[in-house]
């Protein structure tokens, strides 16, 4: 084998990803993989100073001769409170002379937005959503920052997934608009872009669209993350809302919205209204509850791994829940397994290809697709451009690192 | 026997499918003189519509279905619409016109009713609901069904509609009332401890093989009376599963040497002390 180029990954030393990525590259007989730190960035570190002490690049910050360009590989910010805490700061309005451009709502404003100073004090709580908005702004600002460093210290790097395309995965309401203007098939949205702004006018809306069941979802969550299957009974004026997003109320101050490991159901108005206008204040995309098909009254849907145009590893997520989410216990299975046929499997493929696609300069990503239980059409539900992380799936032998690897090193991008 | 289900999903009826055309056509087909079973899904927003047109169409063409022996009415998933949400209808027109169905299940207990509930031939009626009003219960409790073995009620919670007492289920295990029954299901219930203590010694199970009180809100306490019991001892199958016993009442029934399914032993929140039976949504 050739000399490969070097892999720099920024990402959460010791985690699940990097250390997959790890693995994956000693099984292939590949050097480890160059680990950068996004508490380091975020702690003022430049990437051209984490390069230099790599060795990648010289004293005079061009690339270190003999060394060829670097992949850059970012990977998930999350699991680390100190790197979420930090990446609040950076959003904050006082953060310092920011770029927004990577935000594809930057110009709108964050509610009740926490100082620089405020964020940095924030306590770990487990689950506590501390301020989603400001945490999105805070990433988009450290994308643009990556990408305009590596553009000037590393000119002829290539990114695995443009910065610019993660912050777009990462806000549901721009990633449907892209797939949308890819003509993948996409759950239909509630309504117009901008009039998502409150309880009332989602009501409304729904209710001008004879759409009665919505998914609600924070835009910039990630997984079950802020995410409610909602519906409304236009005979009764029922609702109800189903949720991982727990409430804890308090007299004296606003209520803490928390991410909680069981499925929450709501039926009053006054707990369904202050969430989902709480949501909105943070930004959400809504559309159609898509019936999703599923053996024996389960719901289910495909995530989907595709590298470079070809799709991999699948997994196929089973749950008595409308949220189908793994880390909510829902059984995996096999496409197969999970009752969808080869024709159905070969659809889901096609639409998850079709959906990476819409992002030009991404080579990677897992992406949910959804199968009508009715017309058994597919819908791509959602990009991650971190859906890689899936255990104990194999496509021709290999996991889903060193698949990507291979791939990778076969199409000459390592 | 073959078996065919009718569904128009939501967007199907939002593009004017309707499910009266669909058994129009499915009277037409050539499996319809075959056809012993069928499944009515969700017949197009359920939570919105009822199933007063399935009832009309299924009856205007019953005679085109000579072969029909099961039929379900409302088969559908939370998917779809929630099962508390499910508008049902009247659907005792539905048992004269077929004289030789032999098994009826219902999903759904909103506006259901069953007047006149009168069948020679019927052997199970099956009613799944988050909440079954005492409409209903007194309809059933007026019936004719000499024929009926398998009479299994999901009687959900009153927040869904459930709106009787014991006093509303007794007259279901009356002797004779059901001369044939050998399966009687009284589940899914908040008031399951108490239904439990009402059956425990009741005439009835002497003629029963199944006596099914799952999926509800069973505790220590319906389950003394039933332990306590000589007349469990002929059943076949005592279902108990999805419930509240104590580890020490589910071990004392694995010593019993009874048929009984205790599985699914349900545990109290921590947090908030409430219970619920399996199906309320």
């Amino acid at each position: 084998m050739k000399e490969t180029r070097p892999l720099v990954v920024i990402g959460i030393p010791g985690d699940r990803r990097t250390g997959g990525i790890q693995q994956a590259r000693s099984r292939l007989g590949l050097p480890p993989a160059i680990i950068l730190p996004y508490t380091g960035l975020l702690a003022g570190q430049t990437l051209a100073g984490l390069l230099e002490a790599e060795g990648i690049l010289d004293m005079q910050n061009r690339l270190t001769s003999g060394m060829r360009a670097p992949l850059l590989r970012l990977d998930s910010p999350g699991g680390s409170f100190e790197v979420e805490r930090a990446l609040i700061a950076l959003g904050a309005p006082d953060a310092g002379d920011y770029n927004d451009a990577l935000h594809p709502f930057g110009q709108e404003q964050d509610p009740f937005p926490l100082s620089f100073k405020t964020a940095g004090k924030l306590r770990e709580m487990p689950g506590v959503l501390h301020h989603p908005s400001q945490w999105f702004r805070g990433y988009c600002r450290l994308l643009a920052r990556l990408r305009e460093e590596a553009s000037l210290v590393l000119p002829e790097s290539r990114w695995l997934n443009d910065p610019q395309d993660i912050a777009a995965m990462t806000d549901k309401r721009c990633t449907q608009q892209l797939l949308a203007s890819a003509g993948v098939r996409i759950p239909r949205p509630l309504g117009e872009e901008g009039i998502r702004v409150d309880y009332a006018s989602i009501r409304e809306e729904m209710h001008r669209q004879r759409m009665h069941r919505v998914f609600i979802k924070l835009a910039c969550g990630s997984a079950a993350s802020g995410v409610i299957a909602y519906q409304m009974n236009p005979s009764t004026g029922a609702e109800i809302a189903v949720t991982t997003v727990g409430v804890e109320h308090y007299i004296t101050r606003p209520p803490i919205y928390y991410n909680s490991g069981k499925l929450r159901r709501y039926t009053d108005s006054r707990t369904i209204s202050g969430l989902i206008n709480w949501l909105c204040r943070h930004g959400v995309y809504a559309e159609q509850w898509i019936p999703k098909s599923g053996a024996g009254g389960a719901s289910l849907d495909i995530r989907q791994l595709v590298v470079l145009g070809g799709a991999c590893h699948s997994i196929a997520r089973v749950s008595s829940t409308p949220i189908t989410n793994l880390h909510l216990r829902s059984r995996r299975m096999t496409p197969a397994e999970a009752g969808l046929s080869g024709e159905v499997q070969e659809e889901v493929r096609d639409t998850a290809v079709r959906a990476l696609a819409a992002f030009s300069g991404s080579a990677v990503a897992g992406i949910d697709v959804l199968v009508s239980a009715g017309s058994g059409k597919t819908y791509a539900a959602d990009v991650n451009p971190f859906g890689d992380l899936l255990y104990d799936v194999e496509y021709q032998g290999f996991g889903t690192y060193e698949w990507e690897l291979k791939q990778l090193i076969k199409e000459g991008h390592l | 026997m073959s078996e065919v289900k009718l569904v128009i999903g939501y967007d199907e009826f939002e593009d004017g499918q309707r499910i009266a055309d669909a058994i129009e056509r499915l009277s037409m087909s050539p499996e319809a003189a075959s056809l012993s079973s069928l499944i009515i899904g969700d017949w197009g927003q359920a939570y919105e519509n009822s199933s007063e047109e399935v009832v009309g169409e299924l009856v205007k063409y019953s005679a085109s279905f000579p072969a029909l022996r099961k039929l379900f009415i409302g088969e559908m998933g939370y998917e779809e619409c929630e099962i508390s949400w499910i508008t049902q209808s009247d659907l005792s027109p539905l048992l004269p016109a077929f004289p030789e169905l032999q098994s009826l299940t219902i999903q759904g207990g909103n506006e259901l009713s069953l007047k006149n509930l009168q069948h020679d031939k019927l052997e199970e009626l099956i009613i799944i609901t988050g909440g079954l009003g005492k409409g209903v219960l007194a309809e059933i409790a007026a019936s004719k069904l000499p024929n009926l073995r398998k009479l299994e009620l999901y009687l959900g919670v009153d927040n869904y509609g459930f709106d009787g007492s014991l006093a509303d289920l007794t007259p279901l295990i009356e002797p004779g009332k059901f001369p044939k029954l050998t399966y009687l299901g009284l589940k899914n219930s908040e008031i399951q401890d108490e239904i439990a203590k009402a059956v425990a010694d009741a005439p009835i199970l002497d003629q029963l093989d199944t006596l099914d009180l799952s999926l509800g809100t069973l505790s220590d306490e319906g389950a003394e009376a039933l332990l306590a019991s000589q007349r469990i001892k002929g059943l076949k199958a005592l279902n108990l599963s999805h419930h509240y016993m104590s580890e020490e009442m589910v071990a004392r029934w694995q010593k019993s040497g009874l048929p009984v399914d205790v599985s699914d032993r349900q545990t109290s929140d921590d947090d908030e002390d409430w219970r619920y039976p399996s199906i309320t949504e």
